[in-house]
């Protein structure tokens, strides 16, 4: 009887002592698209598929869903992180220090209070615009196209910058992929410099910035990563799943889409519950990795 | 008839002038090493389109490759191209210049000779580095040494391996030099000058010394 008991009090011990399942919603990545020809470096959604900046080859591509190219628009000059609202899209020019804003045939070079040098990324939020002046290290904005303000210097400090890639413009804020500083900064609309972001992260290179309503989003480029930041800027997840020297990323009917430079494709992820352990659940302070890898 | 001739005449007198530009532009090919961000390479690019009359710019990322070809009567030297390269925040490892009368001047990374006195060793060694941009320049830097044969440096070990004739170099004066370019080493740590200088993407952690 006795070794009955001390059995059944092993058995709860055990049971007692198994880790309780939760879960969890993460990004997992879901598919790639290879792409035959194409070095992506921005991408912006279209209306009738997904454009794409093609550097290497001077050109911007719209791409269906299977990597397809459906039209081009080339003779660019190195096309970097591009921005797109309805038939809008807007494309600067790193090569020739213009930027171009195209509706169905028409393009015009979009005019701004100081010259360029080597327009990086564009941002686009209605009647607002957002220029990373690479070279001048500098973000432009404006409001309505014809006024400016213009913000930053090099440096290091809070509101510096070095050599900014990428820009993105929410309802109050602007948000700036800071790539050689690696790191992410926040703006008002003034100007005024609210938050620094990732320092902490060990990046190299953070080439491109996409922020929603919930999280921040850069890339990672040399350790070929996509850091993935609430708005406060705590560290939520790591994605490295078929991630190679990423340049820029967008979501998408609820799909983050990451351009790979050097892959020539692009990874696609998705939000999913995954089962994580009880001790993990509470650690709030490590991010997670997507290590679940489901490549089609 | 006529017409004809003056068609013809007017043909060859073009194909004469194209040729006549053809053998009048220098061609330049460097080799830059750590080209593969598009930021930095496209940037290569774009500094060199400073020197007014260049032509035919190819640079291929992946290798590393840059050339270009310039007109032969402004006469550009090796050393305006260096220059223009280290701007650029890159250092070239080799440069050619096919000059338009068929001359050739070449700047190779290693003229190291050795001699029956020489002993040659390879060692490894600690130096901080960050990126395929900080082994070109490290590589770059110790290959450049007299009495330096080999080198080589991975980034995920922070290791250099080199090969050196110890009648010639020491190890330590082969630290003290990748210090001077901005690179903490175990024996010499670069100067705080020294690793301002560095490009953004190669600001690695200072190692504790």
């Amino acid at each position: 009887m006795k070794q009955y008991i001390i059995i059944l009090l092993t058995a709860m011990l055990i049971v007692s002592c198994q880790e309780k399942k939760q879960t969890e919603t993460r990004w997992v990545h879901t598919k790639t698209i290879a792409l035959a020809d194409v070095n992506p470096i921005g991408i912006a959604q279209g209306e009738k598929g997904i454009w794409l900046s093609d550097g290497d080859r001077n050109r911007v591509v719209l791409i269906d869903k299977s990597g397809v190219i459906l039209k081009t628009i080339d003779s660019l000059d190195r096309p970097m992180h591009i921005a797109s609202e309805g038939q809008m899209l807007v494309i600067p020019q790193y090569g020739n220090d213009e930027v171009l804003r195209f509706r169905e045939s028409e393009k015009e070079i979009v005019r701004t209070w100081d010259s360029l040098d080597a327009p990086a990324g564009v941002a686009i939020n209605v009647t607002e615009m957002a220029i990373a002046d690479f070279y001048n290290n500098r973000i432009h904005y404006t409001v309505n196209s014809s006024d400016w303000i213009t913000f930053g210097k090099e440096g290091k400090e809070d509101g510096d910058f070095y050599y900014p890639t990428d820009v993105h413009i929410t309802e109050s804020n602007i948000w700036v992929a800071d790539a050689y500083n690696n790191r992410l900064q926040v703006f008002d609309k003034k100007g005024n410099h609210l938050k620094t972001i990732g320092e902490d992260q060990k990046m190299n290179a953070a080439t491109g910035i996409f922020v929603s309503d919930t999280n921040a989003y850069s890339t990672d480029f040399e350790n070929d990563r996509v850091l993935v930041f609430d708005l406060e800027g705590s560290l939520k997840q790591v994605l490295d799943a078929d991630i190679s020297k990423p340049t820029d990323l967008i979501i998408i009917d609820e799909v983050l889409y990451v351009t790979n430079y050097k892959g020539k494709s692009l990874s696609l992820y998705t939000q999913q519950e995954v089962e994580i352990s009880s001790q993990e659940g509470h650690d709030t302070h490590n991010a997670h990795h997507d290590h679940e890898d489901h490549k089609d | 008839m006529k017409i004809k001739a003056i068609i013809l005449l007017v043909a060859v007198v073009m194909v004469s002038a194209f040729a006549k530009a053809q053998k009048t532009m220098d061609t330049f090919e460097v080799q830059v090493d750590g080209l593969g961000c598009p930021f930095c390479a496209y940037g290569l690019e774009k500094k060199f389109k400073e020197f007014k009359g260049i032509k035919k710019v190819a640079i291929d990322i992946e290798t590393g490759d840059f050339s270009f070809q310039y007109p032969s009567e402004k006469n550009l030297t090796m050393q305006a191209v260096v220059k223009q390269v280290e701007k650029a925040g890159y250092t070239p490892i080799t440069s050619k210049i096919t000059r338009a009368d068929g001359t050739i001047e070449a700047n190779e990374a290693n003229t190291t000779e050795l001699s029956a006195e020489s002993v040659v060793v390879t060692q490894q060694v600690l130096v901080a580095g960050k990126c395929g941009m900080c082994e070109a320049r490290i590589i770059n830097a110790a290959g450049s040494i007299p009495g330096v044969t080999a080198a080589a440096w991975k980034q995920n070990q922070q290791m250099m391996k080199v090969t050196y004739d110890k009648s010639q170099v020491t190890l330590d004066g082969i630290q003290s030099e990748i210090a001077r370019i901005g690179h903490d080493t175990k024996a010499h740590k670069a100067t705080d000058e020294a690793y301002a200088d560095l490009p953004g993407c190669c600001k690695y952690e200072r190692l504790d010394q």
